[in-house]
């Protein structure tokens, strides 16, 4: 059997008593775009942590490409070819919206005007250009967010990790970065999505991961997973969606 | 033995003084989350108040606090409503503010004064109290004894009543204790405020045992962030204990090493600690809203 | 449009400004410090005030490096000041070695010093890190008044008067004048480097956000440590240039944390932290103004200069946060930018 692209093998993150992740195994295919949902509370964005470094685990590991990368820095990752957005959007913001862009694009050119070049490019496809010479500080909430994605995307990553990249934009922008990552993902990106909003979920993802309480509810197409039982009382037990 | 004895009780009676100005620092440091240089400075109004209140009135340096420590509870106040409550969540400036107010008290106090090196009397001061071997200046034993009491009292009205009750409320979420009512501006007002005049208690309980000069507050600023960190922050216990603790460090290291080093021993201490166990000793949750990193 | 990587291609709105560009800014701003120093030839009473503020205007430009672009705020370059004036006074009584010669060597030994105690303290953020840089500052005091045979304890060190070039020696102030605008000119055109490079979009990004800034591919300590170490090459030089300046130092003196660790942070930031020329601006601004006041005051009412500079470090915290600079850049943008 050839390694996975992406492997995740009972990763775990215990908070004191509380499992936030726990034991929750996976894997992801090169090129796949994969939704994690799951109830409030449910661990994704510490599966998030765990994926890209920032939390270290306390239990199990993370292979990309047949590497064990559980002990790699959230920079080294990175390098790797890890990009990702931040739940409670992270922006550098005295800095320009351009720079925020060529901090990403640092990763793959020295040079500050081919970073300037790639971050500019990053900027027009989120549909931030014009925003440019603004410092990251002045943006909407919306505009923070498309940042973000502008700043991975110029990292020019091979998994993109989107923590909730929607909420807080408008029915035209959703459509928006729904269309910039099916056009990516079609170039070969690999996408993992951290999503709320189901019918987001059922027009972009052939698989779906589901998390409830740490753990792994319920794997497998987006339309079998949103029709399991278990799923829709995990979620109707916190919510009425 | 008596030696070490004497040591011993040398440096508790040191630690005595630092516990006392580390109280104060440390209830500013946990509640209000900024690191006031200028605590040192307010030690030392403390002490030129105690000064005054003799020179004017006659009062004894164990009677000043009634006039000191209202005084500087205002300027407490004072100081946090127009210099640090617009920079809330600017942490670098707040060090930079209270780095200006640091330089512009003790200057102010060099002018008026010219620099002459004052000291009060007590009708305690020839005062020595015999324990076996050992003589102690009661003014030092009072400090240790006030630097208790002052512990316990803080401890307990923290606990108790409503208003400390806001006040550990805030400390440990701000956000949450806003949601439930809590005037937040007022109480981290409120806590400056004591935090300060804690200081000025501890300038009027310090007047007899130093020569007064403006800079004096430097020589408690260092020991004192190094007790905070040491006992953890916003501990009112671990300022205590980390009090007593840098107290017995300075004099063991000046008796067993040398005199000159004992600074470099106690700061080489506290960085180590501020590294292992950046927490502190009885820390308590939430140091790295105020600039601790956690550990990945 | 697809991806461009000639820098002809680049639209208006990716404009940055590189190092190729920054360059004839900075060599204009040192030639008109050094025509300052030409204006006021002949009066040493004039020149000795702007050899200090171009020796701190340096030394601020200095800390900007680590302090403003990486929001690192030592309060301890008194360390690496101290560092470099008794190195080279030591070469310089034993072996008679030329201050020009021990430059390079206080630079790396500043610079491995700094690298050495800044790796355990970069764990610390914030005020946290300001408190420990303040505690390593009494640590090297007591260390270096101890050792009073390399720093000539609290009685400190004097140059012998060889008057010469070699020995960076000058009768004249006009010439240490013009040795301080050299100085400036070091480090502004360090600043200008590293501010048009990677490393200073790093700093800038570990400074704004950690978190973002690691998810980017930065090594948040390696950038830091890279910062500092570049800090305290040029603090250092700056302690050599002082101890020549002065020719008696003694370690109170240099490990001052008023005089050097604090005053430093304090010209930067009330000029334009994280800014090229903004600590320039600061010390044109606050060296002159604390000679005059010093002058003015000093014998009527003692410590009234600094009054006046606690006064001003508490409005600029509060008013001025982006300094002199800041605030005319502001200005400028607001000119410039129309309102969308």
């Amino acid at each position: 059997m050839t390694a996975a692209f992406l492997d995740v093998r009972s990763a775990s993150k215990h908070f004191g008593g509380l499992k936030a992740v726990d034991d929750v195994s996976f894997a992801i295919a090169p090129g796949e775009l994969v939704s994690i949902i799951g109830p409030n509370g449910a661990g994704k964005t510490t599966l998030f942590n765990l994926l890209t470094g920032q939390l270290a685990p306390s239990g199990g590991s993370v292979h990309f490409k047949g590497h064990d990368i559980g002990r790699l820095r959230p920079n080294q990752r990175a390098r790797l070819g890890f990009g990702r957005t931040f739940q409670i959007s992270q922006t550098l913001t005295s800095m320009s919206v351009l720079e925020n862009g060529m901090i990403g694009a640092f990763l793959h050119h020295r040079g500050l005007e081919a970073a300037a070049a790639k971050a500019w490019s990053a900027l027009e496809q989120v549909g931030l250009a014009n925003r440019a010479a603004f410092k990251a500080g002045e943006l909407t909430l919306g505009e923070r967010r498309r940042l973000e994605v502008a700043r991975a995307l110029a990292m020019e990553p091979e998994v993109l990790l989107l923590d909730e990249v929607m909420a807080g934009l408008n029915q035209t922008e959703v459509q928006e970065i729904i269309d910039l990552v099916q056009r990516l993902n079609a170039t070969g990106v690999t996408f993992l999505v951290i999503e709320h909003n189901l019918k987001v979920v059922r027009a972009f993802s052939r698989r779906v991961i589901v998390l409830n309480r740490g753990q792994l509810l319920a794997e497998g197409s987006a339309a079998d997973v949103l029709a399991n039982p278990e799923v829709i009382q995990a979620y109707v037990g916190k919510k009425g969606m | 033995m008596t030696e070490f004895f004497n040591i011993i009780a040398v440096g508790l009676l040191l630690g005595g003084i630092y516990s006392l100005v580390a109280v104060g620092l440390n209830l500013i440091f946990g509640v209000v989350r900024i690191v006031n240089f200028a605590q040192g400075e307010f030690v030392m109004l403390g002490m030129y108040g105690t000064f005054a209140a003799q020179m004017a009135l006659g009062f004894d340096p164990y009677i000043a606090p009634v006039i000191v420590v209202p005084l500087l509870f205002a300027l407490g106040c004072a100081v946090y409503w127009l210099l640090l409550r617009p920079l809330q969540g600017e942490p670098m400036m707040q060090v930079f503010a209270t780095f200006g107010l640091l330089m512009a008290l003790e200057n102010v106090v060099l002018a008026v004064t010219r620099g002459v090196g004052y000291s009060v009397n007590s009708a305690l001061s020839q005062v020595s109290i015999k324990l076996g071997p050992l003589q102690i200046g009661l003014t030092r034993v009072i400090v240790l004894t006030a630097a208790t009491a002052v512990a316990i009292a803080l401890g307990w009205y923290l606990k108790t009543s409503l208003p400390g009750k806001a006040i550990r409320a805030i400390a440990q979420d701000r956000r949450a204790a806003r949601l439930m009512g809590i005037n937040v501006d007022r109480m981290y007002m409120i806590s400056f405020g004591i935090g300060t005049a804690l200081a000025g208690l501890a300038g009027c309980l310090l007047a007899p045992l130093y020569t007064m000069s403006p800079q004096i507050g430097a020589n408690f600023i260092m020991p004192a962030f190094a007790v905070v960190v040491l006992g953890g922050l916003g501990s009112v216990a671990g300022a205590y204990a980390g009090g007593i603790i840098v107290g017995l460090t300075e004099a063991l290291a000046g008796y067993y090493l040398d005199p000159a080093l004992k600074q470099a021993v106690l700061f080489m201490v506290f960085i180590i600690v501020l590294l292992v166990r950046p927490q502190g000793l009885f820390g308590i949750a939430g140091a790295e809203e105020v600039g601790l990193r956690e550990e990945h | 449009m697809k991806n461009t990587e000639t820098p002809t291609m680049l639209p208006p709105g990716a404009y940055i400004r590189t190092l190729r560009r920054e360059l004839p800014v900075t060599a204009a701003v040192v030639a008109a410090m050094a025509a300052l120093v030409i204006l006021f030839a002949g009066d040493s009473f004039s020149l000795n005030i702007l050899a200090t503020t171009f020796l701190f205007a340096g030394l601020a430009t200095a800390w900007n490096i680590i302090g403003g672009l990486g929001g690192q705020f030592s309060l301890g370059h008194s360390v690496f000041f101290a560092t470099g004036a008794i190195i080279s006074a030591n070469l310089f009584l034993v072996f008679q070695l030329s201050p020009w010669l021990s430059l390079p060597l206080v630079a790396a030994v500043a610079a491995l010093l700094s690298v050495a105690v800044s790796w355990p303290v970069f764990r610390l953020r914030g005020p946290f890190f300001s408190i420990a840089t303040m505690a390593l500052t009494e640590v090297a005091l007591a260390l270096a008044i101890y050792f009073d045979r390399f720093t000539g304890g609290a009685r400190g060190l004097s140059i012998p008067f060889r008057l010469g070039l070699e020995n960076m020696i000058f009768r004249d102030r006009f010439s240490y004048a013009l040795l301080m605008v050299g100085y400036l000119a070091l480090t502004l055109l360090v600043m200008a480097i590293v501010t048009r490079s990677r490393l200073g979009y790093s700093l800038q990004a570990v400074r704004d956000n950690e978190d973002a800034a690691m998810a980017s591919g930065i090594d948040v300590l390696r950038t830091k440590l890279a910062g500092m170490a570049i800090s305290a090459a040029l603090t250092a030089v700056g302690g050599t240039l002082f101890l020549m300046f002065v020719r008696v130092v003694d370690p109170p003196t240099l490990f001052s944390l008023f005089d050097v660790g604090v005053k430093v942070a304090m010209i930067a930031l009330v000029g334009g932290i994280g800014t090229i020329y903004g600590p320039l601006l600061g010390a044109l601004f606050l060296v002159p103004l604390e000679s005059y006041l010093r002058a003015q005051l000093g014998g009527s009412v003692p410590g009234g200069n600094l009054i006046a500079l606690g006064v001003v470090l508490m409005l600029t915290a509060l008013f001025l946060r982006r300094g002199i600079f800041g605030a005319v850049q502001s200005a400028w943008h607001r000119l410039r930018r129309p309102a969308l």
